[in-house]
């Protein structure tokens, strides 16, 4: 039993990550011919958690604090508890989790490119091509 | 324990990803799996999860607890994907064996409905479809009284997912029907016919409401056991008895209802669920149980309440008691009594030390009534309670 606890402890800190955590206000964008206007929190986390498949969500990497940022904010989620509600999601084959891309400028093309498209990005970075529909301050 | 499975399914896995490393493609990979040591406190009797043919008794294995899955999904187009996942577990051998839990096409026929055609996972509990994924679960194993009372986990069949919203709150319907053939520890197959199953779940913020019905036609013709039973109660004159028992077409069903809350720091979920049958081998049965958890930053500590009790006759009636029969009232009297009467305090944390893992301690006190409960091999004599202790890792990619 020791060895194996010994193991165990060895696995948990090998694993074991800090991240850190920063603060910017995000807001959620859709598709320009998107004809929603506004959305509250709760609405455009549906299709964060995969509540909903009317739109298409992408993500930022799992390591960028802004997505950390994001779903504290329009969730009241951890990264832990999203992955885990995802993963019940992706493991019954009842739905793949959002894209992820590499920055903001990534993020708007891709919104930028899809109808049904939606993602979330600094408020700075938000330009002409596409919408917001949701400010997270 | 045998590591071919696992090194077969790794092996598979890399050489999958090699041929679809390309980013563009539409082909995804995604894995699970717990690694896990599960000890008790009796040498009179092992603790298994229902199915597993062997436990654990006073010594430290991994065979209960661990295992590990592979999922692949191709998708072809707008419309159309294929999903398959490989499981390796201990389920009715004692060895770690390779499964295909499901194999299924997927259409989507617009944004609301989903229709699935092969194997597809069949929802008998609230977390029947994720109930081997340890990462997606707060405990290190759904509670054994309850998720014994069913241990069918797929259907060869059709499925049609409808999810909607109304105001704040999603729902989502599934209506699956197939046939499947279950392998029992007990040495025999129990297939499963007309299986039909009714799964409806509300979503609304912290809150999930689930309600589900299965039904479907048993027949079992390869147990011995049963066998012998059937054909000597005919034989000598009591033909109820031997039909009260007979396994032949039997109509069975199973009834729940589910509570999740997750709500600020609060976790709270709870099931509870009705077996019926039309055989006594099949006892009807009530199980439940509720869990509480706090969240506290990345510690989620918990507590859970589990119950299994029988609702029909554990005898059969008009057997002789005593004379020469009394082998078969006793046999008889045997299956009408196999179903496990206990209940379960559990206690156990959470703690999502990593991104994509988290590590389990769950220290289970177990107490069967009237039997040896969940336990199995048990000893003459045996009697709890018994304590079970488990620490997982558990993971996911």
């Amino acid at each position: 039993m020791n060895k194996h606890l010994t193991q165990l402890l060895i696995a948990i800190a090998v694993m074991s990550a800090t991240s850190v955590a920063c603060a910017a206000e995000l807001v959620v964008v859709v598709n320009p011919s998107n004809p929603a206007t506004a959305m509250t929190a709760a609405q455009a986390s549906q299709f964060f958690l995969g509540k909903s498949a009317m739109f298409t969500p992408v993500d930022l990497p799992e390591n960028s604090p802004i997505r950390a940022e994001f779903y504290k904010k329009v969730a009241d989620k951890d990264m832990s508890e999203v992955k885990t509600i995802w993963s019940k999601l992706v493991f019954t084959g009842k739905g793949t989790a959002p894209k992820e891309m590499h920055n903001n400028a990534e993020v708007k093309k891709a919104v930028a490119a899809n109808p049904t498209g939606i993602g979330y990005i600094e408020r700075s970075a938000v330009d002409s091509t596409v919408k917001v529909v949701t400010v997270l301050p | 324990m045998k590591l071919t499975p696992f090194i077969a399914l790794l092996a598979m896995t890399s050489a999958v990803s090699a041929a679809w490393a390309d980013d563009t493609s539409n082909v995804t990979i995604s894995g699970f799996g717990t690694a896990a040591l599960t000890r008790g406190n009796s040498s009179d009797a092992e603790f298994a999860r229902p199915n597993q043919l062997a436990g654990v008794t006073s010594s430290a294995k991994t065979g209960v607890d661990s295992n590990f899955g592979i999922q692949v999904t191709a998708k072809m187009n707008d419309w159309l994907s294929f999903t398959g996942q490989g499981l390796v577990r201990k389920n009715v051998t004692d060895n770690f064996g390779a499964e295909l839990a499901w194999a299924f096409a997927k259409a989507k026929v617009n944004d609301n409905l989903n229709l699935r055609l092969g194997r597809v996972g069949l929802p008998v509990y609230m977390i029947s479809d994720y109930r081997n994924v340890g990462y997606a679960n707060t405990m290190i194993r759904p509670p054994v009284e309850m998720y014994t009372q069913v241990t069918l986990e797929s259907l060869d069949g059709i499925d049609a997912l409808y999810q909607t919203n109304f105001g704040d709150t999603a729902v989502t319907a599934q209506v699956t029907y197939g046939v499947t053939d279950a392998d029992n520890r007990g040495g025999f197959t129990a297939k499963f016919k007309n299986v039909s199953s009714v799964n409806i779940v509300a979503e609304n913020g912290p809150f999930t409401f689930r309600f589900g019905r299965v039904d479907a036609k048993v027949t079992v013709d390869n147990s011995t056991n049963l066998n012998t039973l059937v054909s000597g109660l005919n034989k000598f004159g009591f033909a109820t008895a031997a039909n009260a028992i007979a396994v032949n077409d039997t109509k069975a069903s199973f009834t729940s209802v589910g509570l999740g809350v997750d709500w600020k720091n609060f976790v709270v979920q709870a099931e509870y669920g009705k077996r019926s049958s039309a055989s006594l081998s099949i006892a009807d049965t009530t199980s439940w149980y509720t869990m509480f958890g706090y969240r506290t930053g990345s510690f989620l500590p918990y507590f859970v309440h589990a119950s299994a009790t029988q609702d029909s006759p554990r005898t059969v009636a008009g057997l002789p008691t005593s004379g020469p029969l009394l082998p078969y009232t006793l046999g008889a009297n045997g299956l009408a009594s196999a179903s496990p009467i206990q209940t379960s305090n559990s206690i156990g944390v959470r703690w999502d030390f990593h991104k994509s893992a988290a590590l389990k301690l769950q220290l289970d006190r177990m107490s069967p009534d009237n039997g040896p409960g969940v336990f199995i091999n048990a000893k003459p004599g045996f009697k709890g309670p018994v304590t079970v202790f488990a620490a997982a890792v558990d993971f996911v990619f």
